[in-house]
């Protein structure tokens, strides 16, 4: 007879509790009755549908969507530089930098938050998208240079070496042989930036304005007032659009050695 | 071009950005919960925290929560840590994904989940009265309980990876040995496995407290109006009745008392930690 697993299913019962949220939500979005319920009752598109007749919930999407992607950009070229940096040269104060990098990790979003919406209001960019942009880069710099750093301390300098010996100018040595060998820790440190900006809210609810408003943003006012199948509806189009940039970066780069490195921090 | 010029270049625009978006906001947000109405130095918005015991009372429920949760995830994250630990390859993988990939679906959406879950016409009830077990919906929300279910929710994460990783450090022949010397697996468990994990167990203890206490948007949504905890009231403050510096001042007590406490704690641990060491 085989020994009941009692670790496995503790395990189980563990994995079914964190990812219940998502096993009642996207059922329940396509319920035909007018209430929230769980299990749903019959089938229909109708909840999807209605988002469409919400301006809220389309345009926050895209800001977000708008708002993500340049955070990821800029985020990530910033912190690549850094990251650069820090492993190249050997410089005074290179710990102090490295530690201010990685400082944003260790004050909660509340600090955060708070402390963006004093100094945004007195330069006149509270509620603005630049406003968003420069908190959210400021969250995912960070992770950035941590993934970068990381790339970097396995990165084998002989190679650009090599390349200058060869004859070939300092650019495309960067371009043809330092950038391809960093790519996973680029594009992952860039999809993180994105889904961290994507999904925030701590941080967020203190700088955005009614017409700048991310989706998030838009869901959770929502949820305070009303609870029905829209929320539901609305929440599976994000974990759906979550879940392709989520494989997207298990297939780059793997979650357990992204996590491994943020583990510290939040 | 000089390494000085292109340490300069390099680090400049991610070190403007931390200076002026982070560090130099933070400092006006210090001297602002310094002030009183007249903008003139004071103390009082510290003072009332001590002064007032509705504050106290605040602060002790958020640690209670933020306590509940960090022994909520350690029950169930150890185990889980365990199972990883053992498991081979492949097995590792699903786990580890299955417990990582909701951690980056936004919170506010994993908490709708929970109130379809929990809410008084939720699933849970729904079934426990269909089957007739119960007569009135249980509630399970809008209470610390609630806060407790969410917050557990969204940190097990760092708890189960901090116990894995220190697990995985482990030489399995440590166990070998053990278990030649004649020890059960209780005692193999308990003699060499623990006081091995000892450090992930700190660490995600000491990281799902420090979250949990600085936690706003699950007590929000999950805790409803009549449970609040420290982080609500700062951001009330900050923006509903637009009292700022009491807001900063809240944020900064806060901060101040989750440090305070994990430095005990750790403190604690360690010295009993150097008193088994020399006992023996």
């Amino acid at each position: 007879m085989k020994k009941i697993n009692v670790l496995g299913l503790i395990t189980f019962f563990v994995l079914v509790l964190v990812n219940l949220p998502f096993l009642v939500i996207i059922p329940s979005s396509f319920t035909a009755a007018g209430y929230l319920a769980f299990p749903p009752e019959g089938f229909s598109w109708q909840w999807y549908e209605m988002i469409l007749d919400r301006p809220e919930f389309i345009d926050s999407l895209w800001f977000s969507l708008k708002l993500a992607t340049v955070t990821a950009i800029l985020a990530t070229f910033l912190g690549t530089l850094a990251a650069f940096a820090l492993s190249k040269y050997k410089f005074r104060g290179s710990g102090i930098i490295n530690a201010l990098m990685l400082s944003p990790l260790t004050v909660p979003s509340l600090i955060i938050g708070i402390s963006a919406l004093l100094f945004f209001t007195r330069i006149g960019i509270a509620g603005t998208f630049t406003g968003l942009l420069l908190a959210h880069m400021l969250i995912s710099i960070p992770y950035v240079v941590r993934l970068v750093l990381t790339g970097l301390s396995s990165f084998d300098y002989t190679l650009e070496k090599a390349g200058y010996m060869l004859g070939a100018h300092p650019l495309r040595v960067f371009w043809d042989i330092t950038l391809p060998l960093l790519r996973p820790a680029i594009v992952s440190g860039m999809i993180f930036s994105f889904l961290t900006s994507f999904d925030n809210v701590t941080v967020s609810l203190f700088l955005v304005a009614p017409d700048t408003t991310t989706l998030p943003l838009a869901i959770f006012t929502y949820m305070q007032e009303t609870l029905d199948p829209l929320v539901a509806s609305i929440s599976s189009v994000v974990i759906l659009l979550s879940l392709v940039f989520i494989v997207l970066l298990e297939k780059v780069y793997g979650l357990e050695r992204l996590f491994g490195l943020n583990s510290q921090s939040h | 071009m000089s390494k000085r010029l292109s340490v300069t270049l390099l680090t400049a625009p991610a070190m403007i950005l931390l200076l002026g978006v982070f560090i130099l906001p933070m400092l006006m947000m210090l001297m602002l919960s310094f002030q009183d109405e007249n903008q003139a130095f004071s103390l009082h918005n510290y003072s009332l925290f001590v002064q007032d015991p509705y504050y106290l009372e605040i602060l002790w429920r958020t640690i209670r929560v933020s306590l509940w949760t960090v022994l909520a995830s350690l029950l169930l994250g150890f185990p889980v840590a365990m199972y990883m630990a053992q498991a081979t390859g492949k097995m590792r993988g699903i786990v580890t994904m299955l417990i990582l990939a909701p951690h980056l679906i936004s919170v506010v959406i994993r908490n709708f989940g929970w109130v379809v879950v929990l809410g008084e016409k939720g699933w849970i009830n729904e079934t426990l009265i269909s089957l007739g077990l119960i007569d009135q919906p249980l509630r399970l929300l809008y209470n610390e309980l609630g806060i407790v279910i969410g917050l557990t929710d969204s940190f097990i994460a760092y708890m189960v990876l901090a116990i894995a990783t220190s697990l995985y450090a482990i030489d399995p022949s440590l166990n070998k040995a053990a278990s030649i010397l004649g020890a059960s697996r209780m005692r193999t468990f308990f003699s060499v496995t623990l006081p091995l994990c000892l450090p992930g167990i700190i660490a995600g203890t000491t990281l799902v407290f420090s979250l949990s206490m600085s936690a706003f948007v699950t007590p929000a949504l999950m805790g409803g109006t009549s449970v609040k905890v420290l982080p609500v009231i700062a951001y009330e403050q900050i923006m509903a009745t637009l009292n700022w510096p009491l807001g900063a001042a809240l944020a900064f007590l806060l901060l101040g008392s989750t440090i305070l406490l994990v430095t005990l704690y750790t403190k604690l641990i360690e010295t009993k930690r150097y008193k088994e060491v020399f006992a023996s």
